[in-house]
């Protein structure tokens, strides 16, 4: 049986992705975050667009492709969703 | 020696029960998880019982100088630890049973425990060790999913406060006994254990409301991607 995942921490892949993939300050092409977040096109559309709009992402227009790169509120947020996940996985629940 | 560590115990249990509750509401009120607002009810709950006979306590030692509990303070101080330890339980049932229900998710069901008071608190003690055990045995085999050293901790504790519940409830049986001290170290190791993994954590940068409330991810739909 497959694991589902909350809401919470898809966002919480997004961002990581987001992070990792942001390591100039060009950004990440959704294709690349739909691949390391492990994500469905149609999905990830959307919850981008969210996250842009709550400021948790920034969106870079390139010529070639819209990038998108991880924000210092993005960075606290991640920051605080790891910590909060550690105390919950110490529980053997999941955030 | 039982009122000296009978008093240490409800101070360390309501202690450690508002440091992780207050822990738990800071990260529902940064991430909006239902899961953490489980565990704000529960160790808000488990704080204010243990809270409860503390101060049950102290009023006999400071007024009354009777040298015991008032017996209905202790039943509610013990039923209201029981309603935490149903939560963190209800956490671990939602997960296994109930994965896709909202409406079991959100809030939960609070038991009702209506008897009169030496009943009541055998009842209480059994309600607690059931749901203690139930607790320490999911945490457990998380722990033996994971391998992650924190859940050891915290299902170690929760099976050691589940142990000394079952020697308070025996120790009814026979009250002149040793048993009764020994369930109070076993429920501060216990309670101490539980929050060896939380001491750990970084707490330097948790601030509430660091997050506009729409940046909530309230809508816990699930997905699916074969992870």
């Amino acid at each position: 049986m497959g694991v589902y995942r909350k809401q919470i921490e898809i966002v919480g892949d997004i961002l990581y992705a987001a992070e990792e993939l942001t390591i100039d300050q060009n950004g990440a092409t959704i294709t690349k975050l739909i691949q390391k977040a492990n994500i469905s096109h149609s999905r990830i559309s959307k919850i981008l667009t969210n996250l842009v709009s709550q400021g948790l992402l920034e969106q870079i227009d390139s010529k070639r492709a819209c990038k998108y790169r991880i924000s210092m509120s993005g960075k606290d947020f991640l920051r605080e969703y790891k910590t909060f996940s550690e105390f919950t996985d110490n529980f053997g629940l999941t955030i | 020696m039982e009122f000296l560590l009978e008093n240490i115990l409800n101070l360390v249990g309501f202690i450690i029960g508002i440091i992780i509750g207050v822990f738990s509401y800071v990260g529902y009120r940064n991430t909006g998880s239902p899961v953490l607002f489980r565990l704000t009810i529960a160790f808000i709950a488990i704080g204010i019982g243990f809270g409860v006979i503390w101060a049950g306590y102290l009023i006999d030692d400071v007024f009354l100088q009777e040298g015991k509990i008032n017996r209905g303070l202790q039943a509610l101080g013990l039923g209201i630890q029981t309603i935490g330890y149903f939560f963190i339980a209800f956490s671990h049932t939602i997960k296994s049973f109930f994965p896709k229900s909202r409406y079991f998710r959100s809030v939960g069901i609070l038991p009702l425990f209506v008897l009169s008071t030496m009943n009541i608190e055998h009842i209480i003690r059994s309600f607690s060790f059931i749901l203690l055990v139930y607790g320490a045995i999911e945490t457990l085999v998380s722990f033996l999913e994971g391998k992650q050293k924190g859940a050891l901790a915290v299902g170690t504790g929760l099976a050691l406060l589940a142990f000394g519940e079952f020697i308070a409830w025996y120790s009814l049986v026979f009250p002149e006994s040793v048993l009764y001290s020994i369930s109070i170290l076993l429920k501060i190791s216990g309670l101490i254990s539980l929050f060896l993994p939380i001491s750990r954590l970084p707490l330097r940068k948790i601030k509430m409301d660091d997050l506009d409330d729409d940046k909530k991810f309230d809508d816990f739909e699930d997905d699916k991607f074969g992870r």
